[in-house]
């Protein structure tokens, strides 16, 4: 325990220096005509994940800190009136409560730091593959932002159980209810982006288009459990496993498997296998589905979570057969990923070669690099920039790189 | 890197190939880095607040911090934080005149302030040291289970809970051991001799001790130690660290790296969290010594 | 300094060297100026207590003013020794907002713990028992008999 808790100092320390990194890369560093409205969204996203991280993480630090010093100095933040084996410990004063405050003050914040660069990645690949601009690139900014903020004022909706004061708990309900706006935005703009669009139905769009799909139905459940009153009854149940795992786990896996798949060209020069790729995705998606879907009637019924047999009660033993079909289901899934994986380290060496440095016909920088870029990615002068990165069928032409100059009489985007 | 150096004034700031903010990369890091640092500290603090707001009875910081070195058992509240205080802000103003030296390109300056900061780094590590040192050995009669004991302040146990009041202490002094009488008697009594005191039995000890000028204490809030020791400690740390940063900068200036580089900027950062560490300071000030 | 020595910074903050050590002596004269008055109110609060009359919201007050003036003192600090001052907005802003988290922060915390301290004087009568300062000041203890000390407000 306290090596874990010290691992997670480290983790926290190297999280840190990568954020910082990645927030002045973004703020001071950008090429030249790269103004912060023509960044990619996958940067954007990149971003405020990086805000995120350390901003949320040192609290986290500072919470460990205070659990190290409770488990081996004798202090009592944490602890008191604790019975151990019939023994009273000799701490008092402390609270529980403010652990988890402190702990979900990151808590909180760490969904999205899972959450975000999935979301940057998805919109990214949405708007190339359905040879479309992002719907609203402004908006999707803006919400990005608000869901920032807002990510650090909504930690104790995970608490509303613990005997935190109910007024504050209130605050919290109404905190977090406000998330779903900006998260509606965005599910709205993903989808006007594909709305009559062309789209190129690859591995890694099918994937996008299934995290948007995993976003809605497990963001909806969120709203359920973001009211303390209903939290009563579905804290700790199935309910919560399952909308957690659609939507910050499967959901950021999607994300990142579009993203994979849709870079993995840029990465190693070869494409990865788009049948693999399509099994990958729809059993990966049907599993999905059927795994945690089940999970919601299971929770509402009241059948806790962390049981690993519930066969001694009675009340919770009421869906074997259903359970029984979960775990089959998430095998067959695990298997999809072990393909996944042989998928990957197969196309490394043996996939189809890429023949041209922009496969997708996509707009941003990262496609003008040679097809192996070496040190400092461009061979000489770094490109300047000309436009923002989403002029797809635009003045007839299907897409126009940011490199580009515009042109004489171009048309507004 | 690009070789096509922007040397021509832009209006747009924000648009790639130049620093929006006019600063270098580095000491943006710094900055944010800095910003970080903040929210631990103020993990920190906050934790704090809310324990505090959590007790029904917290210890008043003027009868805990009231001793000066060399002075005794005399009761100067505050006067020796605020000793700690000043020699933080001092060396801060040093660190800025060091800053500003190096802007102008001046070794010798440099050279000059920086030790100035890193003594008073040392001389604040050293009150801190001192600090830490009497509240872990001071002893403090306190009230316990019915009798008497002499606590000092740690992790476990706060000696400064509410005053227990004359009949009380009475009732206390006769549980009291035989041990703790004599310190009680020593420290109530400084002219008494130890060879006369140790002669006296129990009862004696007893008649000879005035309830009324034993400030005799229940136990306070446990986590008040915790905090005390745990924050101050951090900051401690900081300073530490910040002491060594600057030693690497001397030696450094020393070397003539910046001389060659052409530009202090290091030394800037280093600034910048010197500054931060009396920054934090200042809060630390407030949330244990003032409020 | 007359050209940049990076790229990514293409002008320098001049300060006239006269200006810049009038600017920092008259910092640090403020700070140490405030630094004593808040001392002072310590001491002042200090009285306070050890007299016998309640004066619990005069103190707040008093701490409240404390806080102030150390917010005045990090303003000075950041603004003028770590020259934040001086940047161009935009990167204030970036220092500034962010900060702002802090109100939210220590106002949930300070609420949560206040309201476990009234949960616990609620259902743990030993905890109340053993840390309820008696009512207050040394005055009024003396004529309390042992016997009615504890557990009753
Ligand atoms: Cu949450």
């Amino acid at each position: 325990m306290d090596l874990w808790i010290v691992s997670m100092a480290l983790f926290v320390v190297s999280s840190l220096l990568g954020g910082l990194n990645y927030i002045s890369t973004i703020l001071n560093l950008r090429t030249k005509g790269m103004s912060m409205t023509r960044l990619p969204l996958t940067i954007w996203a990149m971003f405020f994940t990086a805000v995120l991280g350390v901003l949320s993480f040192p609290v986290l630090l500072s919470g460990l800190i205070l659990l190290l010093f409770d488990r081996n100095l004798g202090t009592s933040f944490y602890l008191s009136d604790i019975v151990v084996n019939g023994e009273i410990l000799p701490n008092e004063g402390g609270s529980a409560i403010l652990f988890q405050h402190l702990f979900w003050f990151l808590g909180h914040p760490e969904v999205y730091i899972i959450l975000l660069p999935a979301m940057g990645m998805v919109s990214e690949i949405l708007s190339v593959n359905s040879r479309k601009p992002i719907f609203g690139y402004m908006a999707m900014l803006g919400s990005l932002f608000a869901i920032t903020i807002l990510a650090f004022l909504v930690w104790a909706h995970h608490m509303f159980v613990t005997g935190l004061n109910p007024f504050l708990g209130s605050i919290f309900v109404l905190l977090t209810l406000l998330i779903a706006v900006p998260s509606a935005i965005k599910v709205f703009n993903w989808l006007t982006t594909l709305w009559r669009g062309n789209i190129r139905f690859t591995p890694a769009t099918l994937f996008a288009i299934g995290f948007v799909s995993l976003f809605i139905s497990g963001g909806l459940t969120g709203i359920f459990l973001g009211n303390s009153t209903i939290d009563i009854h579905l804290h700790d149940t199935m309910f919560v496993v399952a909308h957690f795992h659609i939507v910050m786990g499967v959901a950021s896996f999607f994300g990142m498997f579009a993203g994979v798949y849709h870079w993995f060209p840029k990465m190693f020069g070869r494409y990865l296998n788009s049948t693999l790729g399509y099994i990958h995705f729809w059993v990966t998606m049907i599993g999905s589905y059927l795994i945690f879907w089940p999970m919601h009637y299971q929770g509402l019924a009241g059948i806790p979570r962390r049981y690993l047999d519930k066969r001694g009660w009675v009340s919770f033993n009421d869906f074997p057969e259903l359970d029984k079909m979960i775990t089959i289901v998430s095998i067959i899934v695990f298997a999809m990923q072990l393909m996944f994986v042989f998928n990957f380290i197969y196309s490394i060496f043996k996939g189809r070669k890429v023949t041209s440095t922009n496969p997708w016909g996509a707009n941003t920088l990262e496609w003008t690099t040679p097809i192996r870029p070496g040190h400092g990615n461009w061979p000489g002068e770094i490109p300047e920039v000309h436009r923002w990165p989403y002029d797809y069928s635009k003045d007839g032409r299907e897409f126009i790189p940011q490199t580009e100059p515009i042109g004489e009489n171009e048309s507004k985007h | 890197m690009s070789t096509q150096a922007t040397t021509v004034h832009q209006t747009k700031w924000w648009s790639g190939g130049k620093s929006p903010f006019n600063m270098e990369y580095g000491k943006l890091m710094m900055w944010y880095f800095l910003m970080s640092d903040a929210f631990t500290f103020g993990a920190f603090l906050i934790s704090y607040g809310s324990i505090r707001f959590s007790q029904n009875f917290w210890p008043d910081p003027n009868v805990v911090f009231n001793a000066f070195p060399g002075a005794g058992h005399a009761n100067l509240p505050l006067a020796f934080v605020s000793v700690m205080t000043f020699i933080l802000i001092i060396s801060s103003v040093t660190m800025v005149l060091a800053v500003h030296a190096g802007h102008k390109g001046d070794k010798q300056g440099v050279i000059k302030w920086m030790i100035w900061t890193i003594i008073g780094g040392l001389a604040f590590l050293g009150c801190q040291a001192w600090e830490w040192h009497h509240l872990i050995t001071g002893e403090h009669a306190v009230l316990v289970d019915g009798k008497i004991e002499m606590i000092g302040q740690n992790m476990r146990g706060n000696p400064w809970g509410a005053v227990v009041n004359g009949p009380e202490v009475t009732a206390a002094l006769t549980n009291t051991s035989h041990e703790t009488l004599m310190s009680l008697m020593h420290s109530a009594n400084a002219s008494v001799s130890h060879e006369k005191i140790a002669a006296m039995s129990d009862a004696e000890l007893r008649a000879a001790l005035s309830t009324a000028e034993l400030h005799v204490r229940e136990k306070g809030p446990v986590a008040f130690g915790g905090y005390f020791y745990g924050i101050t400690g951090f900051h401690g740390f900081h300073v530490f660290s910040g002491v060594i940063i600057n030693i690497v900068m001397l030696i450094m200036t020393q070397k003539n790296v910046f001389q060659n580089k052409g530009h202090y900027l290091m030394i800037e950062k280093a600034g910048l969290y010197w500054h931060f560490v009396d920054l934090v300071w200042v809060f630390v000030f407030l949330c244990f010594y003032l409020i | 300094m007359e050209h940049p020595a990076f790229e990514e910074v293409s002008f320098h903050h001049h300060t006239d060297d006269a200006e810049f050590k009038r600017r920092v002596k008259k910092t640090t004269i403020l700070l140490s100026v405030i630094t004593i008055i808040e001392l002072a109110i310590g001491l002042f609060i200090y009285t306070l207590h050890k007299s016998d009359v309640n004066r619990d919201f005069l103190i707040l007050g008093f701490k409240g003013l404390v806080c102030i003036l150390t917010l005045a003192k990090a303003y000075y600090i950041v603004s003028v020794f770590m020259h934040l001052g001086d940047e161009i907005r935009n990167m204030i802003m970036t220092i500034v907002v962010p900060l702002m988290l802090f109100i939210w922060f220590i106002f949930a915390f300070i609420y949560e713990g206040n309201s476990y301290k009234n949960l616990r004087n609620t259902y743990d009568l030993h905890f109340k028992e053993t840390t309820m300062p008696k009512k207050h000041g040394n005055a009024e203890t003396h004529e309390v008999k042992p016997a009615e000390k504890s557990g009753k407000e």
